[in-house]
This record gives C-alpha cells, sequence and structure tokens, in this order.
C-alpha cells in the first residue's frame, strides 16, 4: 500500500505543476488567485497521503493549515484589490 | 454596534466543540490538555468578542436528510464536471442567472450560498441584498435551487419568505 | 492484501481521474468562472475518495473523525475561496464566456 500512497501523492504533485501553467498565464490577477483553490485541495490529498504512507499523522496537521491558508489568502487577496481600486478611484477624482 | 448578548446555550454548545476538536487533533493525549485548555479559553474569548450571528438551531432529522442528499449532488457536480472536461468538444454553455433568495439572512443564507458552488454546475457569483447570481454551466440543464432552498430551510427550520 | 486494502486501493485509483479532471478543467475551459467549477467540485470530489480511502484504514475513532473534519474543512474553505474569486471577478467586470 506504501508504494501506492506514494506514487498517487507525486501522480498529483505533478497536476499541481501542470496547473500552475494557468496560473503563470493568468491574465489576470483573478485568474492566478486560483492556485489558492489548487493548494487547497490537492495539496491537502497529497499531505494526507505522505502521512498514511509514513505512518506519522503530524504531515496531517500540516494538510489542515493548507486548506486554512488558502482561505486566508483568497479573503487578503479579495481585501487588498478592494483597497486598491478604492484608492485608485480617490486618485482619479483627485485628477479631475 | 452590534449588541453582543450572552447565551448559555450558545456557549456550552462552543466550549464542547473546542473540547471535542482539541481532543480529535491531539489524540487525547494527557499533556495536551495543558496548552489546549487556554488555547480554549482564549478562543472563546476571542468567539464571544465577535457580533454574534442570529442564532439558528440545526435541525437534527433535516440534518440527517440533507447529508445523504449533499452527498449525492457533490458526486454528481464532481462526474458532471469531469465528463465536461474530458469531452473532446468541451460541451459548455454558461450563463450567469439571478435567483432571488427567500431564506433569511445570516446563517441559512451562508449555507445556501456554500451549497450551490458544490453542487453540480452552479457556482454563487455575488450576493446583492436577496438577488444571487449564479454561474451556471450549462444554461439547458435546470440548476434546482429551489429544492436546495427547501432543504436548507428543514435544515435550520426557518421559513421561506423574505421577512424575517 | 486484504480486502480493506483492496477497497481501499480501488478508491484511491477512483480519486485520480477527478484530479485529473480538476486540472485539465484549469487548462482548457474557457474562462475564470469555468475553471472555478472544475477545480472545486472535481478535486473536492477526489479529496472526499482519499478521505474515504484512508478511514477505513484508520485504526482508532479519532482517526477517522480527524479526516472527516479535513476534508469538511476543506470543502468549507474551498465553497468560500470559490465564491470571493468569483465574486471579485464580478467586481472587475469579468465577462462570462458564452457560446
Amino acid at each position: 500500500m506504501t508504494g501506492l500512497y506514494i506514487g498517487l501523492a507525486l501522480i498529483l504533485l505533478l497536476t499541481i505543476a501542470v496547473g500552475l501553467v494557468r496560473v503563470l498565464r493568468g491574465p489576470t490577477a483573478t485568474d492566478r488567485m486560483l492556485a489558492a483553490q489548487l493548494f487547497g485541495t490537492t495539496a491537502v490529498a497529497i499531505l494526507l497521503l505522505l502521512g498514511q504512507a509514513g505512518n506519522s499523522t503530524a504531515i496531517w496537521d500540516v494538510a489542515l493549515i493548507f486548506a486554512l491558508l488558502a482561505a486566508v489568502a483568497a479573503v487578503t487577496f479579495v481585501r487588498r484589490r478592494n483597497i486598491d481600486t478604492d484608492s485608485h478611484q480617490e486618485g482619479n477624482r483627485g485628477h479631475h | 454596534m452590534s449588541v453582543v448578548t450572552f447565551r448559555w446555550s450558545r456557549f456550552i454548545l462552543r466550549l464542547g466543540g473546542c473540547l471535542f476538536l482539541w481532543w480529535v487533533l491531539t489524540g487525547g493525549r494527557a499533556s495536551s490538555w495543558l496548552i489546549g485548555l487556554p488555547t480554549i479559553a482564549l478562543a472563546l474569548w476571542v468567539m464571544n468578542r465577535f457580533p454574534q450571528a442570529p442564532f439558528w438551531p440545526i435541525s437534527v432529522a433535516g440534518l440527517l436528510r440533507f447529508i445523504p442528499y449533499f452527498l449525492l449532488q457533490s458526486v454528481r457536480g464532481g462526474v458532471d464536471v469531469a465528463r465536461r472536461a474530458y469531452s473532446p468538444t468541451l460541451p459548455l454553455d454558461p450563463e450567469i442567472i439571478e435567483f432571488p433568495l427567500t431564506l433569511p439572512a445570516g446563517r441559512p443564507q451562508m449555507f445556501f450560498l456554500n451549497s450551490v458552488s458544490l453542487l453540480p454546475g452552479t457556482l454563487s457569483a455575488d450576493l446583492n441584498g436577496t438577488t444571487l447570481k449564479v454561474h451556471v454551466l450549462d444554461r439547458k440543464v435546470d440548476p434546482q435551487l429551489g429544492q436546495l432552498e427547501n432543504r436548507v430551510a428543514q435544515l435550520f427550520k426557518c421559513p421561506l419568505g423574505s421577512e424575517k | 492484501m486484504g480486502i480493506i486494502d483492496l477497497i481501499s486501493a480501488s478508491l484511491l485509483l477512483c480519486s485520480l481521474p477527478f484530479f485529473l479532471a480538476g486540472t485539465l478543467g484549469l487548462l482548457r475551459f474557457p474562462d475564470l468562472y469555468c475553471r472555478l467549477h472544475a477545480l472545486t467540485k472535481a478535486d473536492n470530489l477526489g479529496l472526499g475518495l482519499v478521505v474515504l480511502a484512508l478511514m477505513i484504514q484508520a485504526d482508532s475513532f479519532q482517526v477517522v473523525i480527524r479526516l472527516l473534519l479535513t476534508w469538511l474543512l476543506v470543502l468549507v474553505a474551498g465553497a468560500t475561496v470559490a465564491h470571493l474569486i468569483a465574486h471579485q471577478a464580478q467586481q472587475d467586470g469579468h465577462q462570462p464566456w458564452r457560446r
């Protein structure tokens, strides 16, 4: 079974790597935020499999942190974008 | 400013939830409670400082009916989107539809919003007052959002209709 | 290899097509909204199958609950992230792709 866990984890790692092509291409910053979703699920699966293969469930705690971080990253992104847009609009108003 | 009211039922639920969570996460090692108990106390204090959402108790019967429905729909959603991704012709015909929400604001609406994104072919995109914009993958497929709304209403034992 | 291992291995193998579909959709689907559908729904189902495979291997009740909670957290976080990204795209005036 250990071979299967490791093998599957490696393939999943490959799907993340391929998925990152989309993140690199964008074209918008919002497209790039899809990385949060990609890591939020696939990376969690990889870590769960590695934990099971190594018989150390401490890695499962890392999986939980990944899931949380993906959500926090998305919230931060949206907040920042809104603040940026607001200040940008204010700047425009100042010009006219 | 929101009025923070203290409710014992909510406090007990949260305390129980935190204790259970810590027990599960640490595997119940006795020494871990040395860190766990102060952390839980801190967490409860922080939770209490947030504005409190209206309290909607969850109906156990509603939950038992919701879980199999949700699991089945999630599987259908995953299979549906996988089929479209593999198909050489890329069978997509997306559009954004507007759905008038009749669930009360707060937890029932949030629960509905999140469920919509996990069900087949639908993604909640924007909530404006009581109008939810939903992105659907295929406009020819009926998203059955009304059915989901009924289920969520049963879960929270809340009335359907805009009034609270 | 016992019967439990067999079921577990099949579940793991079943999860793979869904993870692949998520990435394939991410690359092939024409716009942000469709890509979100692919990532959210296909990957969540894949993870659900992995969690199920590990759950039947678990030797204690706590491990089962822990795996279940991990999946639930990913579900809730994933749905929230999907909504936030879609919402931001709406704010930015992203027009959905139409056939």
